[in-house]
């Protein structure tokens, strides 16, 4: 279980930027949840504040009852990967987490278990200096895994992965959820989100715009439309306009509908004798949906906001 | 009957709502003491700048003694032999940079600082494994390089044993001197978390600065370079009293209180700032 209560970050000094604004949430065990935001949503900063490596400006959190730095054994309560690598690149593999290991006492055999786990079992011995980007990826996961943690911590994990580690990291998940565990992983995909989590934070410009559910996200993000072909769309047209009703027409013959359902639109078209070629309910797809919730918080379409501007 | 037993016993709990940790896992002293050790000689950077350190006092001293001719016979014999140190000296403290600053450099601090989230214990670990490891080296260093450079100056004017008097302590007087410096080089690069910052700030306020500092003609600038953390340490590791220099107890306690304070600041930046 992570909480965190009023979560407030700022950076800077005479012209504070808020990184993080007053973020409330709680992650709960046994399902996957993603924590999403376009870049610069304070994703990397409420994570990295979570394992207590920033300080918050005011507010709290806490990962598995209590802060961070309270824990004896830290590692086996979280597991962390951050999205800037945490790795001195001349250690090996096998060094790096042994070396981590140590602190904890957790022995060899654990080293060497989620090696194989995140399939470095052949590269353990090199140094990370050679590592590509998705290797690198690995051996962040595998450190993770160290402690045997009954919280995940994800940054971003499937930057930089091929096909088959994006597959990796999505069973793993859900894999770890079903266990019990607490799993929150970060990302400004919304596909892949959607295929990995059940439970959605979404945040923008440091602040809180959903808490919810996938399902419910798609559900409530509203923005159906139907589309309509036929031969006689501008009449159709006429027949189902009022006011709650919005119709635009790209192409000659095909109609885009909100706002009336389709069934409404059928029985309209049926009662007046217009044949339809074409009748489809359109889903508001996740990725619009979420690029329509958090279109006024990125970070670079919108102009600078400013007190003195 | 025994089955029931064995039964209730061994029985696992089918759900792990919380993954439950018997734990002997724990964050103890000697475990970060432990890591960090590990984590110093898992790194190329480490053996390649004690060895030079090493090689470099060693054909220094080797140098001095073979081609010794009368000519420096006021200079003293440890402080002659051991001309190396000046540039062990900066392998030491690159290293004892590398060992703080070079964890910011590559992001491995957060990793670092992850696993012991309380901080101090991973500085003072570092600083524990680096003096030990510094101090060994350069007692051994200096004991070895003053035997063979004797190898020629037997019969010189220079000649002397491990056991004359004030010989050992000289030899340990530099070791010490050597790795409370190297030690400071460690704090200014826990203190300013960069390699190329910590390796300036050494080299421009410990070496450069008390030098430019003494060419001013200033009695009171004169003797206050005597307490810079260079000029103490060169009290230590010398046969007679160094002129112009304090005392070797003063030297040290001077010397001692340098690398605490810069010790002290780097440990307040590590618990106050984020990484």
């Amino acid at each position: 279980m992570i909480r965190a209560h009023g979560l407030t970050k700022r950076y800077g000094g005479k012209r504070p930027k808020t990184a993080v604004d007053d973020l409330t949430f709680e992650v709960r065990p046994g399902t996957v949840t993603g924590f999403l935001g376009p870049n610069g949503a304070g994703k990397s900063t409420t994570m990295r504040m979570l394992l207590g490596l920033d300080a918050p400006t005011s507010g709290r959190c806490t990962v598995g009852g209590r802060a961070y730095d309270r824990h004896s054994a830290p590692l086996t309560e979280v597991g962390a990967l951050l999205e800037a690598r945490s790795i001195h690149p001349g250690r090996s593999a096998y060094h790096h987490l042994l070396a981590l290991a140590h602190t904890h006492g957790i022995p060899r055999a654990r080293v060497r278990h989620v090696l194989e786990a995140a399939g470095l079992t052949e590269v353990a011995g090199r140094r990370v200096k050679g590592f590509s980007l998705g290797m690198g990826q690995r051996l962040g996961i595998a450190t993770a895994l160290l402690g045997d943690p009954g919280t995940l911590i994800l940054d971003e994990p499937v930057n930089g992965l091929d096909p088959e580690g994006v597959l990796w990291i999505r069973n793993l998940l859900k894999a770890q959820a079903a266990e019990g565990r607490t799993v929150l992983v970060s990302s400004h995909l919304m596909s892949e989100m959607a295929l990995t989590a059940e439970h959605l934070i979404i945040v923008g410009r440091g602040r809180l715009l959903a808490d919810t559910t996938v399902e419910r996200f798609v559900r409530d993000s509203g923005t159906r439309s139907v589309k309509v072909v036929s031969p006689a769309a501008a009449r159709l047209a006429e027949l189902i306009a009022g006011p709650a009703v919005t119709i635009t027409s790209d192409t000659p013959g095909t109609l885009d509908v909100q706002g009336a359902d389709a069934e409404h639109i059928g029985r309209t078209a049926a009662a007046h004798a217009i044949p339809l070629f074409e009748l489809t309910p359109q889903a508001a797809s996740l990725e619009q949906a979420f690029m329509d919730l958090t279109h006024d918080s990125v970070e670079y379409a919108t102009p600078l906001e400013g007190a003195a501007a | 009957m025994t089955a029931t037993a064995t039964d209730t016993a061994t029985h696992p709990s089918p759900d792990r709502a919380t993954p439950a940790h018997p734990t002997p896992y724990r964050i103890t002293p000697a475990r970060v003491l432990r890591s960090e050790w590990h984590k110093l000689w898992t790194l190329r950077s480490t053996w390649i700048t004690l060895l030079t350190a090493c090689v470099l006092v060693l054909t220094v001293g080797i140098t001095m003694g073979s081609t010794y001719d009368g000519d420096d016979a006021d200079i003293d014999t440890v402080v002659f032999v051991l001309f190396g140190t000046q540039l062990s000296l900066i392998c030491f403290a690159v290293l004892g940079i590398l060992v703080t600053a070079g964890e910011y450099a590559t992001g491995m601090i957060r990793a670092s600082l992850t696993a012991v989230p309380r901080r101090l214990p991973v500085l003072w670990s570092k600083a524990a494994v680096f003096t030990a490891v510094a101090f060994t080296l350069c007692l051994v260093t200096n004991v070895v390089t003053f035997l063979v450079a004797q190898i020629w100056l037997s019969g010189s004017d220079k000649e002397l044993s491990l056991t004359d008097d004030g010989v050992l302590g000289a030899l340990a007087g530099s070791a010490v001197g050597i790795t409370l410096m190297s030690l400071i080089a460690l704090g200014l690069g826990a203190l300013l978390r960069s390699v190329p910052g910590g390796i300036g700030a050494f080299i421009g306020s410990v070496l450069i600065l008390p030098e430019v500092l003494t060419t001013l003609p200033l009695d009171a600038v004169d003797t206050a370079t005597r307490y810079f953390p260079a000029q103490a340490a060169s009290s230590l590791g010398s046969i007679e009293h160094v002129k112009d220099a304090v005392s070797p107890g003063t030297g040290l306690f001077v010397l001692a209180l340098w690398a605490a304070a810069v010790l002290g600041a780097a440990a307040l930046r590590l618990r106050r700032s984020d990484v």
